[in-house]
């Protein structure tokens, strides 16, 4: 749908938005509202990718919900759970890290706080494969991770450390690419596929923020 | 930002997030994704810290969308490791459990408001029960999140406290002395 | 002209009392290859990391003697897997990370770009990610990579690591057109059979020290195999007890053999 076509700010912002109204506007109809646009949202991403993964991480909370609390409240919280699920769920969905990173770029902003972010995205799956190949080897060590609670804790140090310690010995190699290739040239990077922006995006998102101070506002008064 | 520290945080970010793999295949219910943040803190000081605490939040999010308001705890635990590391406290076993011990009750403290004014005190199944216990046994509602939180979060700190330190000490001499913090952390500076 | 001078650099790294580089004078002029190389730990690496800027700056440590460049450098290390920018979804974006970290115009970057995957005939891999690609795939990736950023000074740190006999048959023709180009070229590597064809002088150093510099002859001299450092053929040539001196490649044999 039209999310992989809006820019990454504006991504953003309605993801922060519809949480934030969520939790502003009163209760019930307010998170109703809010909760019904995100997932009309999630759905647009599909039922694999959006629908499906919103509802199942939704699901669990108002049925703890409902044992700890009397039916109202239960739906007051409900539902702003679902407005911050899906909206996350949502944006998970549409938004491309690199192009958060060209957006960035293309604003002359500093690209830090986006490579940290994409960098990490780059590393999680790396260093999962890496513990897990950690884990068979030790298992054909004949580790046993099981039995008594000192047991399993020094089975898990044998399994984390070299985990860890691979890891920042990656980071002295990581280090001087990064080095290399000049990231800290000092010149000014070159987007090199800036999304594109329009008027409205930049008019809505603009929206987005002075509707929720006004709501604020209006909630507070 | 230095080069060193750019590089170090998205792998400090990406260890808090890759860790559930050996918890996973230990069985123990730890979390253990605040490692990266002590870690970098422990390394590189306070700033670094909240940084990559920060970046493990809105990554984890990806995953998990009800991580991101505890973005907070997350910048907590990096301030408490600061004030950790500056007094050596990674030195032992005996000085960092404790410590770690100390940090599951802040951090408890702290996430236990954002468990209940977001998540009426259903941020986890674990939670939500344990909290449905306390209720039972006539504590006031806050009392009964905190409870809930403080269960999982005890142990989970005391963890992974040690095995920063376990970290800290098998450093290489070389690597450690590139990082300003490192040898202060554990009283050898 | 010369490129890269190294003037009795002594190296040491943060918190150690051997030094990793002892006295070592080298340099590699236009349009030259020169190769270093020895047994593990002899000092290779570090040569390359203190030739590119790299050492004492970034890895910390103290460093005697002087180090002159004439040209931007850029390196090749040894482990692909690190060198990965983090912010590249595609191959051609991984390649086209560093010029745009030099704020190079856009037609520009375009044009390295894609003569740099050419080169390593990446071209049916442009819109693969970097995550789904082999080790010797990544390696040409990060080649292609530092050779878009054009710099006048190529290090490389055992850059066939990962790749096959093919791939890394093409490395060092690639090699041989960058120098042509008039880029300097200094190499570490332990693909000693490669070297009789592909480098111009040969360093020789032993721990942190330079024990002898030549031509690529050094590979079938006597000391150097004994070292473990000669090629297959001389290696074999001595072992099976045949006089000096030894051939240094498969066509001196048979020379010699005649």
């Amino acid at each position: 749908m039209t999310g992989r076509r809006l820019h990454p700010f504006t991504l953003l912002a309605i993801a922060g938005a519809l949480p934030a109204l969520a939790w502003i506007l009163p209760a019930p109809a307010g998170g109703a509202c809010t909760a019904a646009v995100a997932l009309v949202l999630t759905a647009s991403r599909g039922l694999r990718r959006g629908l499906w993964p919103a509802v199942l991480t939704a699901a669990p909370f108002w049925v703890f919900l409902r044992l700890l609390h009397d039916v109202p409240t239960t739906i007051a919280i409900g539902l702003r759970i679902t407005t911050m699920v899906a909206s996350f769920v949502w944006l998970a969905a549409t938004l491309a890290p690199d192009r958060l990173v060209e957006a960035t770029v293309a604003r002359g902003w500093s690209v830090t706080a986006a490579y940290l972010f994409a960098a990490t995205i780059t590393a999680v799956p790396m260093l999962r494969g890496r513990a897990r190949r950690i884990v068979e080897a030790q298992r054909c060590r004949g580790l046993s991770p099981r039995g008594s609670l000192g047991n399993r804790l020094r089975a898990l140090r044998a399994l984390a450390l070299p985990l860890v310690l691979s890891a920042l010995h990656d980071v002295d190699e990581r280090a001087l690419a990064l080095e290399t290739r000049g990231m800290v040239s000092g010149a000014r990077r070159t987007p090199l596929a800036p999304p594109p922006d329009s008027a409205v995006e930049r008019a809505a998102r603009w929206a987005l923020l002075v509707a929720c101070v006004a709501a604020l506002i209006w909630r507070l008064k | 930002m230095s080069i060193r520290v750019l590089a170090l945080i998205p792998v400090a970010a990406a260890i808090s997030l890759a860790l559930s793999a050996a918890v996973d295949a230990v069985a123990l219910p730890l979390f253990l994704d605040t490692t990266g943040t002590i870690l970098a803190t422990a390394l590189a000081g306070p700033g670094v810290g909240i940084a990559t605490g920060v970046v493990t939040s809105a990554v984890n999010t990806l995953r998990n969308p009800t991580f991101w308001p505890f973005v907070v705890v997350q910048i907590i635990v990096a301030l408490y490791a600061w004030a950790a590391a500056r007094a050596g406290l990674f030195r032992s076993f005996r000085t960092a459990v404790p410590a770690g011990l100390g940090l599951g009750v802040i951090a408890s403290v702290t996430s236990t408001p954002i468990s209940y004014l977001v998540f009426g005190c259903t941020t986890t199944g674990g939670i939500a029960l344990t909290t449905a216990l306390g209720k039972a046994l006539g504590l006031p509602p806050l009392g009964a999140c905190f409870f809930g939180s403080f269960v999982s979060d005890f142990g989970d700190k005391a963890v992974t406290f040690a095995l920063v330190t376990s970290v800290l000490h098998a450093l290489p001499r070389r690597t450690a002395a590139r990082f300003p913090w490192a040898l202060r952390a554990i009283g050898a500076a | 002209m010369k490129s890269l001078t190294l003037e009795r650099v002594s190296f040491w790294y943060p918190a150690t009392e051997a030094p990793a580089l002892r006295d070592v004078s080298l340099d590699v002029s236009q349009g030259e290859i020169v190769a270093l190389v020895g047994a593990v730990g002899a000092g290779a690496s570090t040569v390359l990391l203190a030739a590119g800027d790299l050492a004492p700056r970034l890895t910390g440590g103290r460093i005697v003697g002087t180090v002159s460049r004439r040209e931007r450098s850029a390196i090749v290390l040894p482990t692909p897997w690190t060198q990965v920018s983090g912010l590249a979804f595609t191959v051609w974006d991984e390649v086209a990370f560093g010029p745009a970290n030099l704020g190079w115009p856009t037609h520009e970057i375009a044009r390295q770009v894609d003569r740099a995957l050419e080169h390593l005939e990446l071209g049916p891999l442009a819109t693969r990610d970097p995550a789904t690609l082999s080790g010797g795939e990544l390696q040409r990736v990060i080649i292609a990579a530092t050779l878009a950023m054009d710099s006048g000074l190529v290090l490389f740190d055992e850059p066939a690591a990962e790749l096959d006999a093919e791939g890394a048959r093409k490395l060092w023709r690639l090699i041989r057109v960058l120098a042509k180009e008039g880029k300097a070229v200094l190499l570490a590597t332990s693909a000693l059979d490669a070297l009789p064809d592909v480098a111009d002088r040969l360093v020789w150093l032993e721990d942190g020290a330079v024990r002898a510099v030549g031509t690529p002859e050094l590979l079938a001299d006597v000391a150097a195999c004994d070292a473990g450092l000669g090629t297959s053929v001389a290696t074999v040539w001595g072992a099976s007890g045949l006089p000096g001196p030894y051939p240094l490649t498969v066509a001196h044999a048979v020379r010699r053999w005649r």
